[in-house]
């Protein structure tokens, strides 16, 4: 993929000028951005984390690293909300990585292989891309797809899915990446 | 690619490839995150890949439902970005005029040009304007710099009129890094080319500043301002030889 393969709609433009004067220290274009995308960010981090005082704590971190990072954006390679997300995703699974193995927050659903993502969530994609990667997703093979939503959905290691699984972490890691080059094949061939 | 399964569930890929998938998606135990992260600083072949992926990934968030934080996140993140205020207030000796306010300042890099005209005549002193330039003719915006210490404390806000080469400065926090014996020297940076010298200053007056109309070329919104400490009468060299006390970006509406 030579381009982001979002397209960019009037919102990212919007959010890419505010964080142009972000990143010129513009506290008010900060508040603003703060304002379009928190909520998305919190419901990203809360989906990996599941504790909200937890959640509260790492979004707040995450918009912090925006206040300071907000010049290294590029919009040649992502969208604003890409790369705002994909910061929280970074730090969300970070802090889970950094629980002790107690405190892990029970998440049985998470480890249910079984690729119910698709049909439950259908009623709230209304991106073009959110539903050509969803269509591409469903047509791979379901434990593959399974571990692929597990892993960026909920922040589960390649050792508990495996463990899980009872199949060896090669195994499992070959599903996952056999079934990401299969995802970008389908959506490179989508997309010519 | 190979679709034929082994042991090292590499497939057929390279390592480098199936690592950045492992870190986009974020399957790794905390160990390999920590040194995938490492690498991304590192090798940018590495980071392009993950960058890939991550774009590939991203649709994906739009099937999790935003939930509201609660207002208590956002006061606490506005009281680590916003301390300029509470630096300005607890520096009474500074406060001593309008343009000791970093709003304002702010505000004239964003003002839109209607606004930058007004600014323009707010900032030129009669009598202070070099023969034969009129005294209110914006035939560039304002510019603005707010220069900071290498901590990210702003210091210094500069504001540039390019109609009469003026420069003004207004002492947003005190810096104890001056001394006798020594002089503030302004500098410009422009990409890769050496610092080059615009003069030497008087930051605490708030006065504006004649900038020579030969060292005018290249100021633009996007230059670095730096100012550095060098002995009375500026630079011996040519070149900062002095420690770098601020710097800022210059930028316009």
């Amino acid at each position: 993929m030579s381009r982001p393969n979002q397209p960019f709609t009037t919102g990212s433009t919007e959010l890419a000028a505010l964080l142009v004067r972000v990143a010129d220290g513009d506290a008010a274009a900060f508040q603003a951005f703060y304002d379009r995308t928190s909520a998305k960010l919190f419901g990203v981090i809360l989906r990996i984390l599941i504790e909200r005082q937890e959640s509260e704590d790492v979004l707040q971190e995450v918009y912090l690293i925006v206040w300071r990072k907000a010049a290294t954006f590029d919009a040649a390679k992502a969208s604003p909300i890409t790369w705002a997300a994909t910061i929280a995703r970074n730090r969300a699974i970070d802090r889970l990585r950094a629980r002790p193995p107690r405190a892990q927050v029970p998440m049985e659903a998470a480890f249910d292989l079984v690729d119910d993502g698709p049909a439950q969530d259908a009623g709230l994609i209304h991106d073009q891309d959110a539903r050509r990667i969803a269509a591409a997703l469903s047509t791979l093979e379901p434990r593959h797809a399974a571990a692929i939503r597990a892993c960026y959905f909920d922040g589960v290691t390649y050792d508990e899915l495996a463990a899980r699984e009872q199949v060896p972490v090669g195994t499992l890691k070959s599903w996952v990446r056999r079934g990401l080059i299969r995802l970008r094949d389908l959506l490179e061939g989508s997309q010519a | 690619m190979s679709q034929q399964p082994q042991p090292n569930g590499l497939d057929g890929l390279t390592e480098l490839e199936a690592l950045a998938m492992d870190h986009a998606l974020g399957g790794g135990s905390r160990a390999e995150r920590k040194a995938a992260e490492l690498r991304l600083l590192s090798d940018p072949e590495f980071r392009a890949a993950v960058e890939r992926w991550q774009v590939m990934l991203a649709p994906l968030d739009d099937v999790t439902p935003g939930i509201a934080p609660p207002p208590s996140v956002w006061a606490a993140i506005a009281a680590e970005v916003e301390p300029q205020p509470r630096l300005a207030a607890a520096l009474p000796a500074v406060a001593g005029g309008w343009w000791n306010n970093l709003g304002l300042w702010r505000w004239l890099a964003f003002a839109g040009p209607v606004l930058a005209a007004v600014a323009v005549a707010v900032l030129v002193q009669p009598g202070a304007v070099a023969p034969g330039v009129p005294a209110i003719v914006a035939d560039g915006p304002a510019l603005v710099a707010t220069l900071a210490d290498a901590d990210g404390k702003p210091l210094i806000a500069a504001a540039f009129d390019p109609a009469n080469g003026q420069v003004r400065f207004a002492p947003v926090a005190a810096s104890d890094k001056a001394t006798g014996g020594t002089v503030p020297e302004l500098w410009v940076i422009e990409g890769k080319n050496p610092p080059r010298s615009l003069g030497v200053i008087d930051i605490a007056a708030g006065r504006s500043q004649t900038i020579p109309r030969d060292r005018l070329a290249g100021l633009k919104p996007g230059v670095i301002l730096a100012i550095s400490i060098e002995p009375t009468g500026g630079s011996p060299t040519g070149a900062p030889t002095g420690p770098v006390i601020a710097t800022g970006k210059l930028s316009a509406d």
